[in-house]
């Protein structure tokens, strides 16, 4: 039942950051109703770096996503299945590539439990994390719903938006993939979002 | 409350979880068979056979393998290992006697398992139902629901059904001779590479389902498990019929060599 509820409040969230997506024709990703602006914000890398995300992506295709390492389902399925593509890129095409994680639960997520766990996946994407303050400014600029964490002393979970925000080298987001989307999807659109929207 | 196992999208855990519909099958189906094959008064072997059956056939369809079906592709394949390869043949030989005393010569039922140890329909009756059963949309589909995971399981133990019953069947019902039914069985192996190779060498996974379910280990990735489903169903699925390929050869050489004393006796 509780996790029901999280499924829905899930669903919910998703539904409220992406409003009225139309799936378009040859890419398997919702379209945004108008583009959005890359966010501009900035949190810690796992080193311990201070990241400007709209900086240092900037002219790059980025997927941005934002969940936990605790996460039992959606977490872990979403990088799975996105390393499992990133891995059979090209080199050059995954040099054109970034894929950012951003923690929604920066009290356990500390950089090096999050790099960790992000090196399970592909030891090349990014792992951000900060202040509790810092990552729901992150999350408001990019325009999803801000994550809640449930009531809990230990093993709490967090409701946080679902879909994985594509920014292309023209610095707007036009396409969000949902929570559910599968590695031939991924490896069908990847090439064309690089190409798409090229920087203008 | 979860009657039957299905994929449920919830986290994976090793906490036991209870499915009253398997226990009320598994069961009532027992009960029923028990009484239809009159086991109390059957040879001790029969009601060994028909005790392995069950159990195998329990042990499919409850927790924790038939929860794991719900997450891994592999698990998955175990299932069918049990419920079509492993299980019929115990249960149809512990009902063997019964089968062959029970069933009213002529009438439709003895019609149906007449027709059914013909090899041609046993052979389409197994693989149209194994492949069926492995096509991606189909097992997303059904796995989703109890009602649909329940249609599955059921399926594919009558598919075992098929696969066996030339082989296992009560004499009278036998039309193949032993070389032949050792062909037979190796025959049924074959079908089986095609779902088998295309879960190894996919680019991807092909079960929606177990790419998305939430992950039982993070070193289990959903290609890994697709991959190893596929080898489950030809490196044990395979030598599980070969076991019965060398059971109908011991006992068509035994018999041959019982059937030589005999003669040789006759002729001293």
């Amino acid at each position: 039942m509780r996790h029901l509820a999280w499924g829905i409040m899930l669903a919910v969230g998703a539904c409220r950051s992406v409003p009225k997506a139309e799936y378009s024709g040859d890419l398997s990703g919702a379209r945004l109703p108008a583009a959005t602006v890359r966010p501009a914000f900035r949190l810690t890398t796992t080193a311990g770096d201070t990241f400007d995300f709209a900086g240092r992506t900037r002219g790059r295709l980025t997927l941005l996503f934002f969940g936990y390492t605790h996460c039992p389902d959606v977490c872990p399925a979403t990088m799975q299945n996105i390393a499992a593509v990133t891995s059979r890129l090209t080199s050059e095409d995954r040099r054109r590539l970034d894929v950012v994680f951003v923690t929604t639960d920066p009290d356990r997520d500390q950089p090096d439990s999050l790099g960790a766990w992000l090196a399970r996946f592909d030891a090349g994407f990014v792992g951000l994390t900060g202040s509790i303050e810092a990552v729901e400014a992150a999350q408001r600029a990019a325009g999803i719903a801000v994550a809640i964490r449930a009531p809990g002393s230990r093993d709490y979970t967090v409701s946080h938006a679902a879909q994985v925000l594509v920014y292309s080298p023209d610095d707007s987001g036009h396409v969000a993939y949902p929570f559910g989307t599968r590695q031939a999807e991924w490896a069908a659109d990847l090439p064309k979002l690089m190409e798409r929207w090229k920087a203008r | 409350m979860t009657w039957w196992c299905a994929a449920t999208g919830t986290p994976w855990s090793w906490t036991w979880r209870a499915y009253p519909g398997v226990w009320a099958f598994v069961l009532l189906a027992g009960l029923l068979a028990w009484n239809w094959g009159r086991l109390r008064d059957a040879a001790p072997r029969r009601r060994r056979y028909f005790a392995i059956g069950m159990a195998l056939l329990w042990a499919s369809l409850d927790w924790p393998l038939g929860t794991l079906g719900g997450y891994l592709a592999s698990a998955h394949a175990g299932q069918f290992l049990l419920l079509a390869i492993s299980a019929p043949p115990f249960l149809i030989l512990g009902l063997r006697d019964a089968l062959d005393t029970r069933v009213t010569a002529g009438g439709g039922l003895d019609r149906v398992l007449r027709f059914l140890a013909h090899p041609a329909p046993a052979f389409l009756g197994y693989n149209l139902i194994l492949l069926v059963t492995h096509f991606p949309d189909v097992v997303d589909a059904l796995m989703a629901t109890q009602a649909g995971s329940f249609l599955l399981d059921m399926t594919w133990l009558a598919s075992g059904v098929f696969l066996w019953w030339p082989v296992t069947a009560p004499i009278r019902y036998h039309r193949l001779r032993p070389p032949l039914q050792m062909l037979y069985l190796f025959v049924q192996t074959i079908p089986a590479t095609l779902p088998s190779a295309f879960l190894v060498f996919a680019d991807y996974p092909l079960f929606k389902l177990y790419e998305i379910s939430p992950r039982v280990h993070g070193s289990l990735t959903p290609m890994y498990d697709h991959q190893v489903a596929g080898l489950m169903m030809k490196i044990v699925g395979d030598p599980i019929v070969w076991i019965g390929i060398a059971v109908v050869f011991f006992r068509w050489a035994g018999a041959e060599r019982r059937a030589d004393l005999t003669a040789s006796g006759r002729a001293t």
